[in-house]
């Protein structure tokens, strides 16, 4: 009897043909390999928070294999002595024996609050690098909205993840939370005592915010999140301007293989610099902040640094209470709720505001460079200053204390930088931006500095330049401007040669003197 | 013995021997002293000073009289008097450079002290024998063992509002602020609970007994001594240091990573 | 243009894969490999040298991996092949290096791997350029045109502007089942903050005492508090001596008890008769000179407690409010707007403290209904 013979060979074929025939991928498989991405490195800045994310999602699906977020009392008897025989709710004994009592599980705990920190900043970095170059103009609002969405999104999951462990320092934030709550006019008694099912702190509100935190923000963000991705993909990258580079193509490299393996790398890293964050940086010791109770606080009590803005902001209002007819608007109520909603809806309405002062109702798939768009960054500016005078006075404590200033006058500089700064912000920025545009023209027109400077027989000096293109009589180019940067120095034109590539040794042999030269080193 | 002036070495030379010798004394004297000098000791006469004491009054009146007057009266608008504040409260301000103050500011700092801690001590017996007041209730450096666990709840209720978890100090108003505990002894962190330097409130050993300040300097102690089980603490400053490092450390070095990555070469 | 690669079934004459690869990625994906070049030349010197940076990478990656394991399960190797070394001892101790260690050997370990694949991909791969058409802006105007009517067609086909009885139908249960989605989460979480009348009253209310006066105790929770425990420029937190007082099922509850020197508590009683609005009493609310006053502030809620003797002033952490006491507690810096609420004192049969009363203010932070007068009830 003959036995067929298995061709090992003919399997990957054999499976890949048998998949086809059952799902019809090839066309569509094909076509995504060979999808073309265009590479810039601020395009990396926005996946440093989609692989934060992954990261959140592994590290934090192992704590929650032992964190029990329960307002129970017990009395703790675990492994760190400070705290033994001391009254604490469960949720932060659970937390402490992650901390000392599991086998690597405070590194993770670590991990999972540093990549939280990260998600957030890398957040706040890409939105920045998409304002500024103008990527959220048509077609992508709707993406730049799921943006904003995701930001805050992010910061309800923070806080509620920071809240959990119930030590000193995250009750104190939740008992600003419920402050903030009970501010809103009408009816924030109302929501307040029906959030906490009573007074704060109630016995219920861990596991709210366990729900929140571990099932239903981060539902929403993963969906927002492959939205948001799917969206790039579908719409394609936009891309700088540059040779070959329209509003109709992209240029870049094809997805598959090397674009997808230095992501994967990136992904490596990202993981690598959390873990060694998580190992290296101690973050949040809640065994040194004790449980919540009620009549204990610390000087120098902050939130995470994305919460930090509106801290500050709170710190910096004036005491302005508005008082009629026996109702009350406390004094906290517009920087923490009327703020956030303001920096909410105005982004929102950004690309359209300003598709609507540009009349501009074109496709836009080439980004611009921030100098060319001054009012957009001098508005990018002043709003990043904005943000940086709340986020710093959300730690004004900490910088008056090291620092030695008075608390009351970093107070004062905060309130009057938060004023003053944003609009000097906005000035400066522009001016610097037409400034390099004018530079940029001036290349183009008469070539770039080559520094070095010529006497002339009626005794000027100048400076000879090297035009990029042809020139008229008077030393003038016609070189348009392109929107793509413009080379400023010589090295740049290929006019020195490149340096020799290689660490501790060469690995490229110079290239051998042409025969002419050698005569000349010969001759002489 | 704290040099003043490494320009004057002989000056140097010579106060090193006169504190040698007083050391000395007090060494040999130590235990009689302590055994005479009940917790409730009255004012005695000035010519009823012990021997520690006299050496007290010596330095005294070379280095306080000028602000504090004779025998610590005070002087109004130059120095409080000292009539009843006690031994602990002058070693307190002594040992940790406090006093002699060098100026009059919003608040005394730390400095290098001028007196070493037997010459403290013995400032200490001379006004504590001028007019009474808190002692620190034990010899030595070391305070007796505390509960460090109920050190730390007494800590977190009466302590962190001012000194902050980590005990690295905090911000008051105006300019004033509560400082660090991490240069401080037993007997400065006992002293300084007894009496309220300044703006810090006092807590008298009836609101917490001499055992509870010993279970609070075991708690403070074991905080500074005890490393961080997580890395590097970042100074144990909270969400500040922490966010600065996410931006410094973690962004700028992916950053760096992806303009590699994106890099032509 | 550069076509040079290695890769390629190359039987001869017929075209390599790249040219099928590049040609079929320009027919039928609209993508132009325009530049296609490899970093090195195949074979060459340079290219053998990426590719031992390559693999030293994975190797030092994969040692990495291993010394975490092995800390993971050993650390710290003193006494072999005990596997208990890695928990917390108080100290400077070798346990405190379990997770630095772990940290620094996984982040080396995904950190070299990272390094690898870039470096492989950066520098093994060949250099391109290619070049995709968009095909943005919208379908095609028929194909766009033909949805559009086919998404009419299915509204004719339903026939509601044809059937009004039908629209106003379907009207009763997209409401009723609204409403029922809207009632059933709030009604299940709603609860009345006036019913029981949750803010204004704390553990000092005497009518959840079985109407005794209520104790100040200390953070223990049943130690009772006599003047003379406290020492002139003291304070201390008193909790109030009901059955759990110290706990945060009584979160508002939390009192700091002052005792001022005499000249400032004489200040102190002056003002007292001029601003009575946060405190209700019939007896001089200050024991002697001591004083006390709500320990949660007006503000935001956190405990105002950094008391500074000297000036009087009552800091809050959060957000930098000051409360001279002095001064009735009166806000004087920061976001504050109201005064720390007043806890009348007095002194119960047997010489230890307690409370005249409630407090006559909603403790801590305002709200729409907060009477921002006292409330006599």
């Amino acid at each position: 009897m003959k036995k067929r013979k298995f061709d090992v060979k003919q399997l990957p074929a054999a499976t890949a043909g048998a998949i086809d025939d059952r799902y019809k991928v090839a066309t569509p498989l094909r076509s995504f390999l060979n999808k073309v991405f265009p590479d810039h490195w601020t395009f990396l800045l926005g996946e440093i928070a989609l692989f934060a994310f992954i990261i959140l999602l592994l590290t934090g699906t192992f704590l929650a294999l032992f964190f029990e977020p329960s307002m129970q009392e017990v009395t703790y008897q675990g492994s760190y002595l400070p705290l033994r025989d001391v009254h604490m709710s469960r949720a932060y004994e659970t937390s402490l024996e992650l901390s000392f009592d599991v086998r690597g599980g405070l590194i993770m705990r670590q991990m999972h609050h540093w990549a939280a920190l990260l998600f957030m900043a890398a957040i706040v970095v890409h939105m920045a690098r998409v304002f500024f170059t103008g990527a959220f103009r048509k077609p992508r609002e709707l993406n730049w909205i799921i943006g904003l969405l995701l930001f805050w999104l992010g910061f309800l999951e923070g806080f509620a993840g920071y809240s959990l462990p119930d030590d000193a320092l995250s009750g104190t934030g939740l008992r600003i939370a419920s402050a903030i709550v009970l501010s809103i006019p009408l009816v924030g008694s109302w929501v307040s005592t029906s959030l906490f099912s009573g007074e704060f702190p109630g016995e219920i509100i861990l596991e709210r915010f366990y729900i929140l935190h571990v099932f239903l923000l981060p539902l929403v963000l993963l969906t927002l999140i492959t939205v948001h991705v799917g969206l790039v993909i579908v719409q394609k990258h936009s891309q700088f301007p540059g040779p070959g580079r329209t509003n109709h193509n992209v240029v870049g490299e094809r997805w598959f293989p090397r674009y997808v393996l230095k992501q994967g790398g990136f992904f490596m890293l990202v993981f690598g610099v959390l873990a060694l964050m998580g190992g290296l940086f101690q973050i949040n010791p809640i065994w040194l902040f004790g449980p919540y109770e009620a009549a204990v606080v610390s000087s120098g009590s902050q939130p995470d640094w994305y919460v930090m803005f509106l801290d500050g902001s709170t710190r910096l209002m004036p005491a302005w209470e508005i008082r009629a007819f026996g109702y009350t608007i406390p004094a906290i109520f517009w920087p923490t709720v009327v703020l956030p909603g303001l920096l909410t809806v105005f982004p929102m309405f950004y690309p359209f505001i300003e598709a609507r002062l540009r009349k501009d109702k074109g496709f836009h798939n080439l980004l611009e460079r921030p100098r060319d768009v001054p009012e957009r960054t001098g508005l990018g500016a002043a709003g990043i200053t904005f943000y940086l005078v709340l986020t710093f006075s959300g730690g004004n404590d900490i910088i008056a204390d090291k620092f030695q200033i008075s608390l009351n006058a970093m107070t004062w500089a905060g309130r009057i930088g938060l004023l003053v700064l944003p609009p000097l912000a906005y000035y400066v920025a522009r001016r610097i931006c037409l400034g390099l545009q004018q530079h940029d023209r001036e290349v183009l027109a008469h070539g770039v500095e080559t520094g070095i400077i010529r006497l002339l027989p009626d005794g000027r000096f100048i400076e000879v330049h090297q035009p990029l293109a042809p020139v008229d009589e008077h030393g003038h180019g016609e070189l348009p401007y392109v929107g793509a940067p413009v080379p400023k120095k010589m090295n740049r034109l290929g006019a020195l040669p490149p340096a020799v590539r290689g660490f501790f040794k060469p690995i490229e042999e110079p290239a051998p003197p042409k025969p002419k030269d050698r005569e000349k080193i010969e001759t002489h | 013995m704290v040099a003043h002036s490494p320009r004057r070495p002989r000056s140097r030379a010579r106060r090193r021997a006169i504190a040698a010798l007083r050391m000395l004394a007090a060494l040999v004297l130590a235990g009689g002293i302590y055994a005479l000098v009940s917790p409730n000791a009255q004012a005695n006469a000035p010519g009823q000073l012990s021997a520690a004491a006299q050496e007290g009054r010596a330095l005294y009146e070379t280095s306080c009289i000028s602000c504090h007057a004779n025998n610590g009266q005070g002087v109004e608008g130059r120095g409080p008097s000292l009539i009843g504040v006690g031994s602990a409260a002058v070693e307190f301000q002594v040992e940790t450079g406090r006093m002699p103050a060098a100026a009059q500011g919003a608040q005394l700092e730390r400095k290098p002290p001028q007196f070493n801690s037997d010459e403290a001590r013995q400032l200490g017996q001379y006004i504590q024998e001028l007019g009474g007041g808190p002692e620190i209730a034990f010899q030595g450096e070391q305070a007796p063992k505390g509960d460090i666990a109920h050190g730390g709840e007494l800590f977190r209720v009466n302590c962190s509002s001012c000194h902050a978890f980590s005990a690295a100090g905090g911000a008051l108003s105006s300019g004033k602020f509560a400082p660090s505990l991490e240069p401080s002894t037993d007997r400065q962190l006992y002293a300084a609970m007894l009496t309220g330097p300044q703006n810090m409130p006092v807590f008298g050993d009836n609101q917490m007994s001499p055992q509870d300040k010993y279970d609070v300097i075991a708690y403070v102690q074991n905080l500074k001594s005890d490393t961080d089980p997580g890395g590097w603490g970042l100074g144990r400053f909270g969400p500040v240091t922490e966010g600065v490092a996410i931006f410094l450390f973690g962004m700028v070095l992916l950053a760096f990573a992806a303009l590699w990555i994106a890099g032509k070469s | 243009m550069s076509t040079g690669t290695g890769t390629g079934t190359g039987n001869g004459t017929g075209p390599t894969r790249f040219e099928v690869v590049r040609q079929g990625a320009r027919e039928h994906d609209d993508v132009e490999i325009v530049h296609y070049e490899p970093q090195y030349p195949p074979g060459s010197k340079a290219e053998k040298r990426m590719t031992r940076i390559v693999s030293l990478m994975f190797m030092l990656s994969g040692l990495t991996a291993i010394l975490f394991v092995l800390a993971y399960v050993w650390w710290p190797f003193t006494d072999w092949p005990s596997v208990d070394g890695w928990q917390y001892q108080p100290g400077n101790t070798a346990s405190k290096g379990f997770t630095p260690i772990l940290g620094l050997m996984l982040g080396l370990s995904l950190g070299f791997l990272g390094l690898g694949i870039l470096t492989w991909g950066k520098k093994l791969l060949p250099h391109e350029i290619a070049l995709q058409d968009r095909h943005d802006g919208g379908s095609d105007p028929a194909e766009r045109a033909l949805t559009g009517t086919t998404l009419q067609f299915i509204g004719e086909e339903l026939g509601l502007a044809r059937r009004p009885l039908l629209k106003v139908a379907l009207a009763a249960p997209a409401a009723g089942l609204g409403a029922a989605a809207l009632v059933v989460p709030v009604g299940m979480l709603i609860k009345d903050p006036h019913h029981p009348d949750v803010f204004f009253h704390t553990g000092w209310d005497p009518a959840a005492n079985g109407g005794k006066k209520v104790r100040l105790v200390r953070e223990d929770g049943v130690t009772a508090i006599r003047p003379e425990d406290i020492s002139v420029g003291g304070q201390i937190t008193a909790f109030p001596g009901i059955p759990e007082g110290n706990r945060n099922k009584h979160a508002d509850s939390p009192v700091l008890l002052i005792r001022l020197r005499q000249d400032d508590a004489a200040r102190l009683r002056e003002n007292i008769k001029a601003y009575p609005t946060n405190a209700k009493f019939e007896k001089h609310p200050m024991v002697g000179d001591l004083v006390a006053y709500s320990k949660i502030c007006t503000h935001a809620g956190c405990p105002a407690s950094l008391y500074e003797q000297e000036t009087n002033r009552l800091l809050c952490p959060c957000h930098q409010s000051q409360f001279l006491i002095t001064d009735n507690a009166k806000p004087i810096f920061g976001p504050a707007t109201q005064r720390l609420p007043m806890l009348p004192l007095e002194l119960d049969e047997e010489g230890f403290l307690a409370a005249q009363g409630d407090f006559a203010v909603p403790v801590g932070p305002a709200f729409w209904e907060k009477p921002s007068e006292r409330r006599d009830a």
